[in-house]
């Protein structure tokens, strides 16, 4: 089942693989560290000094690619001022309203229409009709409805995120091993308990994997409404800079956003591995 | 005293829409697997029940458990009807059925855990029963960390640990390489000598049959009923070496007659039993 299969499987599950074939070699997870990190700077850095002399030599045009920098400095001044923070807070702040509320929804929910298929069957329709309906292009209606405020961007976030966390869940309630569940049975296991401690268990690694492609989207939908419609957030701060030709304020914005993106994603799946442990050293994320 | 009691006990299955069987001339969209099945065991007692694949050996399993409801008859248990999993009933399976998700230990409390022992009882009871099984030490290992006959004493560690009246296993050693299976049969019984619980044990192999039971079922090919019970006068506690005993071999011809017919007919019933298998 991989209705949502998952493009971005950091480079790190690729050498797990390698180190489960050869065990006796096995590298330490810090040595490992250390070479990704010693074989993929140089073209970090190469990348940094092509921003940093292009512009300067007179290759591409300064006022639209500012030397790297000098997007630092102002980055640096942003950060100092506080006024960064500021947007950074709020941006995150509404992708995590929007996120933690597609979680409350979404997980009862996938429950429900995973365990019982004529639940399923009723609803599957409308759910596939509104998947795959954009939530960019429903932006207009949150804000007719909502108004141009907090609520409308919430929305955006909540409906990014809510259809990974739904199909993720179905797909981890029915993929439970029905095995687990006749012996839950013989055990004389009760029906609330069948579902904390069997089912909930086994849906976990797969709620984790939609709740990662999910944090995720909703943080980019935040950014793009923010874009369209919003006084502050980094989605503002890009936006607007770049309508000013503040262009070093643009890219000090995009940079803050692919940090933020990374650290988000390492957290992500450290977490994921937290949830999912048990499952052996070898092995990585479902699907 | 008497136990388990199963009486006419008959089962048969839907199939899936649009399939059929047909059946000395009579097609039909549902398929019987036990077809009157009569057995009394009594306690303390160990059964083994052999029969070809797909005979319904492990539904007749299901019944008693309590997992399944016969189509016609009754098993009791004690003179009670088995309705739902009765709360002295433990099961072990041949894939061993282990939450992934906890660890050794926390698979053995599992099942004192949904009968609402408290914490630290079930940590001592847990514990006491992986010992018992040699499991010291890996106590907090994840069954994805323990080999397959690991996985298995802690499948049979969890079902002892509720002290059961009745014990049924599902060939639970099928999935094991040889030597593992001796040396399981052979714990297998030293602690049921200590615990005399009644255990219904189904099995392919012949040679596991008589090792362990005190009686051995044949059952036919389906729809199943008993052919003949075959009872093992082989001293106790038994060794390994029995098996090369001569009373051990007579036995073992006796079953394999027995169970020979079966086997043949349930060949010849192949295509159908695979369809039923799913």
């Amino acid at each position: 089942m991989s209705l949502i299969a998952d493009r971005n499987l950091p480079l790190r599950n690729t050498f797990s693989l390698r180190r489960k074939r050869t065990p006796s070699k096995a590298p330490s997870a810090f040595s490992e560290t250390v070479s990704t990190i010693t074989l993929g700077l140089p073209a970090l850095v190469a990348f940094a000094l092509l921003w940093e002399i292009a512009p300067r030599a007179g290759w591409i045009n300064a006022l639209f690619f500012p030397p790297l920098s000098q997007v630092l400095a102002v980055l640096w001044e942003m950060i100092v001022s506080g006024q960064l923070a500021d947007h950074i807070g709020i941006s995150l702040q509404r992708a995590a309203i929007g996120f933690l509320l597609a979680v409350v929804t979404a997980v009862p929910l996938g429950f429900l229409m995973g365990r019982y298929s004529l639940f399923e069957k009723a609803s599957d329709f409308l759910v596939q009709t509104l998947r795959n309906t954009s939530q960019f292009a429903l932006l207009p209606v949150f804000i007719l409805v909502l108004g141009i405020g907090e609520a409308s961007k919430i929305a955006i976030t909540f409906y990014a995120a809510v259809f990974f966390l739904l199909i993720n869940t179905i797909v981890g309630v029915k993929s439970v091993d029905p095995l687990l569940v006749k012996a839950a049975r013989s055990m004389g296991t009760s029906d609330w308990d069948l579902f904390k401690k069997v089912i909930f268990p086994s849906a976990i690694p797969s709620i984790v994997a939609g709740a990662r492609l999910g944090v995720k989207t909703s943080l980019f939908s935040v950014i793009a409404a923010e874009m369209l419609a919003a006084q502050s957030g980094i989605g503002y701060l890009i936006q607007n800079s770049s309508l000013m030709l503040e262009t070093d304020r643009m890219y000090a914005g995009i940079l803050t956003l692919t940090i933020i993106g990374l650290l988000l994603n390492y957290l992500l799946v450290a977490g994921e591995r937290r949830a999912t442990h048990w499952r052996g050293s070898g092995e990585s994320g479902p699907n | 005293m008497e136990r388990i009691a199963v009486s006419a006990v008959r089962k048969s299955f839907n199939l899936k829409p649009g399939q059929t069987v047909t059946v000395d001339g009579v097609t039909s969209s549902r398929i019987a697997v036990l077809d009157g099945v009569d057995l009394t065991i009594d306690s303390g007692e160990f059964i083994t029940l052999v029969g070809p694949s797909g005979s319904g050996k492990s539904v007749l399993l299901d019944v008693i458990a309590g997992l399944t409801e016969a189509t016609s008859g009754v098993a009791r248990i004690d003179g009670v009807e088995v309705v739902k999993p009765h709360a002295r009933t433990a099961y072990v399976f041949q894939q061993y059925a282990l939450f992934p998700w906890r660890t050794a230990l926390q698979n053995v409390e599992y099942a004192l855990e949904v009968r609402g022992v408290p914490a630290t009882e079930r940590r001592e009871r847990a514990k006491d029963f992986l010992h018992l099984f040699g499991l010291k030490g890996f106590e907090d290992r994840f069954p994805s960390q323990l080999s397959g006959g690991m996985q298995q004493r802690v499948a049979i560690a969890r079902a002892l640990s509720t002290d059961p009246q009745v014990l049924l296993m599902d060939e639970p050693f099928a999935a094991l390489d040889a030597q593992t299976r001796d040396i399981l049969q052979s714990e297998l019984l030293r602690i049921w000598e200590q615990i005399k619980t009644t255990v219904v044990f189904v099995t392919h192999s012949i040679d596991e049959a008589i090792y362990l039971a005190d009686r051995v079922v044949v059952m036919t090919a389906r729809p199943a009923s008993v052919k003949e019970i075959v009872k093992i006068d082989l001293p106790r506690p038994r060794d390994l070496e029995i098996r090369n005993s001569e009373a051990f071999n007579a036995y073992r011809g006796r079953v394999w007659e027995s169970l020979r017919d079966e086997v043949g007919k349930a060949q010849r019933d192949w295509t159908l039993a695979s369809t039923y298998a799913n």
